[in-house]
């Protein structure tokens, strides 16, 4: 046993730590899934903004100031684009939610393509801020600090979360809505406030996310479609508007892309996919999806 | 839905369509005119995903070359049509196609990618146009089965025969990890560097192919690498992955435990600003380098640096060269056709004034000399410092 | 049902005619993109049976696009380039693929389907890359003759284009007379109201398996195609960078009508491949703006897979 974990055991506490990473960026996408029933495919290109916005502002090797006003930077302009979003889709509330999909995607290629006419095309790194910028031993190797760190911010925004929806007046309503809209609607609650303010936060997450992720992701161009993907298996996966079900599903996806990938190291080419097919198959709601009938 | 919108949507595509069509039906090219020589040539670059930098080196190294020669090619005067190779062989393809049949030019140049490349062979050989490839390293591109298609940059498995053979010399450098990304071109590279590094006695301490343009955490192959004992490591990575690779090797704890070598491109140009002091000591092997101190390379450094504030790359170097070389062929050709300018390429001799050094055509790829270079940090930022000369390599497929 | 006025039933003859003369009256590279046009309307036109008909909006159709078409290049480089037997080929490789996948993917309905057939797509696509003793690995199965027909070697755009054309009337006719059929009722009934066609007696996983198949054989014969005209086959064609695409050229063209799929087709291939090397690099920008232009301009919406996707 020691010695098995002396070879995996890194491998196992990297799972961890990239799942808490592909957790913060999913949630957010999750939110606006199960409250809007909408696939918001500018999720990535949030994601992209934040890490670009982190990379402006606060540098190659970022001080504690800069890299914290990279967050709060990054994060005021995912809640304007938040809300900006949610005003547009709100325009096609009656439509299908494919078309909002495809406007979503629409506005996402635009939106990339500015960032690389404003950002340029080279590919661009950050470090961690001062302090978080080393490397520990664990099991007897070298761990980067930032990426434990990674872990419990996870852990830290996994609480916020659930605290939110669970034990808040608005975290009732954003229950309720995902459980069955119709029934809030007609018990007279203006929806479109609340979706306003899911988007909005969302949406800063999805930034935000961009800037925790960019000491390991970095930016550049394309990154957006790479982390829209990684997002969309962890929701699917984790179940759709579950936040629980997000969290479970971005472990799972990051022990299966770290230990998945060493232990099956011929496979490592369709671990990830392999993996989505397999849980769907098995569970075809997702892990923790809903078993009600408000959404297929 | 009524039949009044399916009738007006359908319409307006239809419409949309035909406009299209017709605008290409009334595109007809002039080919070359009589009386006052001139040539068309179609540059195939990727303006936009993920070798896009790529792209804009490639193009301004033509750009460059024309412009210091007065927008001429020997006596003919030049007109450039850009078109955007994209990501994949589906824009790649039709790019081409689009130079070749549409805006009818003479000759294409370009093409970074190797898929687009082996695409574009079937167009060329059918049109009988020359091909004068930038980049791509694929194998299956030498051999001269195709007499339309050169090329101008080096062979995936050459480069990596060049740094095998020198590890080989270096025993104690102790058993070597191989790893490279799970597609044609990293295979190539593992071939290449296995042939010469195992038959000077060199010992393999094991292999892995990371998923291609799907992997952004490298840990778990990191983790092998410490697991199997090798003493040094030898990649191939291009672009956001060696910048990932070279920075989480630091970041593991590996880069002070287990030298890291590599092809050239795992430093090469931009990628080495993002990957910061984590490159510093990196050495690896390749056909050009700015540092390189001859006359031909230091007045070509100068320029690039005059015009674009930035300093050039062996993608600069490589259509600068196709430049150089489509014009000494233009001096001796008898027509445009592809067949006499293959012609016409295959009777050029050494081309002594390139900045990488002198170099000849074999099999219609370069036989060139390869550098060993290390990363070092100047004032100027960071650079691949020279070390030793390889010696030169032909082209391998 | 297709409810067209009576002068409406002229419209697809005259198209039929106008595509037949095309290649005579248009240069090469027109012809060329014409030939390119109608492949990808047929692969459209077999994902609109799937997604308008039966309501199962699939992100990974490119799949079996691309094993037909590495199915026929494969054929025509190493046995005979003959074009029947390589079509064969394709549809036989394709409707197999489709098949295996199918059968797992069906199971699942709206988003889940979406993403599932999502992932089996980057699994072929992957498979492709992965096994480069067969499909060429990433650089692709190039070197594909041009098909011989009848003893003729098709080189020439002009004949090419008529033979794509052909087989294109030919998938089409049948993807109609699917429609028409109670078959195609039955799907259509799959697609509005599941749970009541299964109360009503109908084998509905059986049916969607079925469908699944002959659009991914259908698929397969487009693919066929392709490596005929492209004369190369990369896993790009097997993976999102196709399906994503197709999908998106049934909602613009509007999907369960009879010629929509193939004028989104059109859409697509003259924004990418005509207009797209000369835009500087900028082609997702133009796309972004098609796609939200189509979503605000287009009047009524474009309310196409009403119940495959979400609730």
């Amino acid at each position: 046993m020691p010695a098995w974990l002396d070879t995996h055991g890194i491998s196992l506490l990297n799972g961890l730590a990239i799942g808490s990473l592909l957790f913060i960026l999913a949630v957010g996408l999750s939110l606006i899934f199960g409250m809007m029933d909408v696939l918001n495919l500018a999720h990535g290109v949030l994601f992209l903004t934040g890490a670009y916005v982190a990379w402006w502002i606060a540098g190659e090797a970022p001080s504690w100031p800069g890299f914290l006003g990279a967050l709060a930077i990054a994060g005021a302009i995912g809640a304007l684009a938040g809300t900006g979003l949610a005003l547009v889709i709100e325009r096609l509330a009656r439509r299908s939610h494919l078309d909002q999909a495809l406007l979503t995607l629409g506005l996402a290629l635009i939106a990339g393509d500015a960032l690389s006419a404003v950002f340029g095309n080279d590919v661009h790194t950050i470090n961690p801020p001062a302090g978080l910028d080393g490397s520990v031993l664990v099991f007897g190797k070298a761990y980067p600090v930032y990426r434990l760190a990674l872990i419990g911010l996870g852990a830290g925004l996994a609480a916020v979360v659930h605290l939110v929806v669970e034990r808040t007046p608005l975290g009732a309503l954003v229950r309720a809505t995902v459980a069955d809209r119709h029934m809030v609607l007609s018990a007279g609650v203006d929806d479109r406030k609340v979706k306003l303010v899911v988007f909005a936060v969302g949406s800063l997450l999805a930034t935000t996310a961009g800037v925790l992720g960019a000491p390991v992701y970095g930016a550049r161009p394309g990154l957006d479609g790479t982390v829209l993907i990684l997002a969309l298996v962890v929701v699917v996966i984790g179940g759709l508007g579950s936040v629980r079900g997000a969290l479970v599903g971005a472990l799972v996806i990051g022990e299966i892309e770290s230990l998945g990938r060493a232990l099956l190291s011929n496979l490592a080419s369709f671990v990830l996919f392999g993996a989505l097919a397999v849980v769907l198959v098995v569970r075809p709601r997702g892990l923790f999806g809903a078993a009600t009938g408000a959404r297929s | 839905m009524s039949n009044a919108r399916i009738t007006r949507r359908r319409l307006l595509s239809a419409m949309g369509v035909a406009g299209a069509l017709a605008a290409m039906a009334g595109c007809r090219s002039h080919g070359d005119q009589a009386g006052g020589k001139r040539i068309k040539v179609g540059l195939v670059v990727p303006q936009s995903g993920v070798y896009a930098t790529v792209g804009t080196d490639m193009q301004h190294g033509w750009e460059l070359w024309l412009e210091r020669h007065g927008g001429r090619l020997g006596k003919f005067e030049v007109t450039t049509v850009i078109a955007d190779e994209g990501e994949t062989p589906q824009t790649g393809v039709p790019a081409v196609q689009k130079l070749v049949q549409n805006d009818q030019v003479d000759v294409i140049v370009g093409i970074a990618a190797s898929p687009v490349a082996l695409g574009a062979q079937s167009i060329v050989a059918e049109a009988k146009k020359l091909l004068i490839v930038g980049n791509a390293g694929a194998g299956a591109l030498t051999g001269g089965k195709n007499p339309y298609v050169w090329r101008t940059s080096f062979t995936n498995a050459q480069i990596a025969a060049a740094m095998g053979k020198h590890l080989a010399g270096h025993p104690d450098a102790g058993p070597v990890y191989v790893i490279a990304p799970d597609y044609k071109a990293g295979e190539e590279v593992i071939r290449g560097f296995k042939a010469t590094f195992e038959a000077g006695g060199g010992k393999m301490a094991g292999e892995a192919k990371p998923a291609f343009a799907k992997t952004q955490d490298y840990q778990p192959f990191l983790t092998g690498i410490q697991a199997s004992g090798a003493r040094a490591t030898f990649c191939f990575f291009a672009g956001a992955e060696a910048v990932a690779f070279v920075k989480q090797y630091a970041q593991f704890g590996l880069a002070t435990q287990i030298p890291l070598y590599g092809t050239g491109f795992l430093t090469e140009a931009s990628v080495m600003t993002a990957q910061g002091d984590a490159a510093i000591g990196i050495q690896t092997d390749l056909h050009y380098s700015t540092e390189l101190d001859t006359p031909a390379n230091k007045e070509f450094v100068a320029a690039w640096r005059a015009k674009f504030n930035a300093a050039p790359s062996v993608y600069s170097v490589q259509t600068w060269d196709a430049a150089n070389v489509l014009g000494r062929a233009l001096a001796t050709a008898t027509a445009l056709d592809g067949d006499s300018l293959a012609k016409a390429m295959g009777a050029i001799g050494t081309i002594d004034d390139s900045p990488r050094g002198p170099w000849s055509f074999e099999n219609q790829s370069p036989k060139q000399k390869f550098y060993l270079r290390k990363v070092e940090k100047r004032d100027t930022g960071y650079v691949n410092a020279v070390l030793a000369d390889l010696g030169e390599f032909s082209p391998l497929p | 049902m297709n409810r067209l006025a009576p002068w409406g039933r002229l419209v697809p003859l005259a198209m039929i005619v106008v595509l037949a003369a095309a290649p005579l009256a248009l240069g090469t590279y027109a012809t060329t993109v014409l030939t390119r046009i109608l492949v990808f309307a047929l692969l459209a036109a077999s994902l609109d049976l799937l997604a308008g008909i039966t309501g199962l909006a699939s992100l990974g159709h490119g799949a079996y696009f691309g094993a037909g078409a590495y199915a026929a290049g494969w054929v025509a480089v190493h046995a005979t380039p003959s074009g029947p037997v390589t079509l064969a080929a394709a549809v036989a490789v394709s409707a197999l693929v489709a098949g295996v996948a199918g059968s797992v993917a069906v199971r699942a309905r709206g988003v889940f389907f979406l993403m599932l057939t999502l992932a089996l797509g980057e699994i072929v696509e992957q498979l492709a890359q992965s096994w480069h003793g067969v499909t060429g690995g990433s650089d692709g199965l190039y070197g594909i003759p041009a098909p011989h027909l009848a003893g003729a070697v098709l080189a020439d755009v002009r004949w090419l284009s008529w033979y794509v054309l052909a087989v294109f009337i030919a998938g089409m006719a049948v993807i109609r007379g699917i429609v028409a059929s109670p078959f195609g009722a039955a799907l259509r009934g799959i697609r509005d109201n599941e749970a009541r066609m299964r109360a009503l007696g109908y084998r509905t996983y059986l049916y969607k398996l079925a469908v699944f198949v002959i659009a991914g054989a259908l698929a397969g014969l487009a693919g066929g195609l392709l490596a005929a005209q492209q004369r190369l086959v990369t896993p790009a064609d097997l993976g999102f960078a196709t399906s994503a695409p197709v999908l998106l050229a049934v909602i613009i063209g509007g999907e369960a009508t009879p010629w929509g799929p193939c004028l989104g087709a059109a859409v697509v291939v003259v924004l990418r491949d005509v207009l797209g090397p000369s835009l500087g690099g900028h082609g997702s920008l133009v796309l972004g703006l098609v796609f939200v232009a189509m979503v605000f301009l287009v009047p009524g919406g474009l309310a196409r897979l009403r119940r495959g996707v979400g609730t």
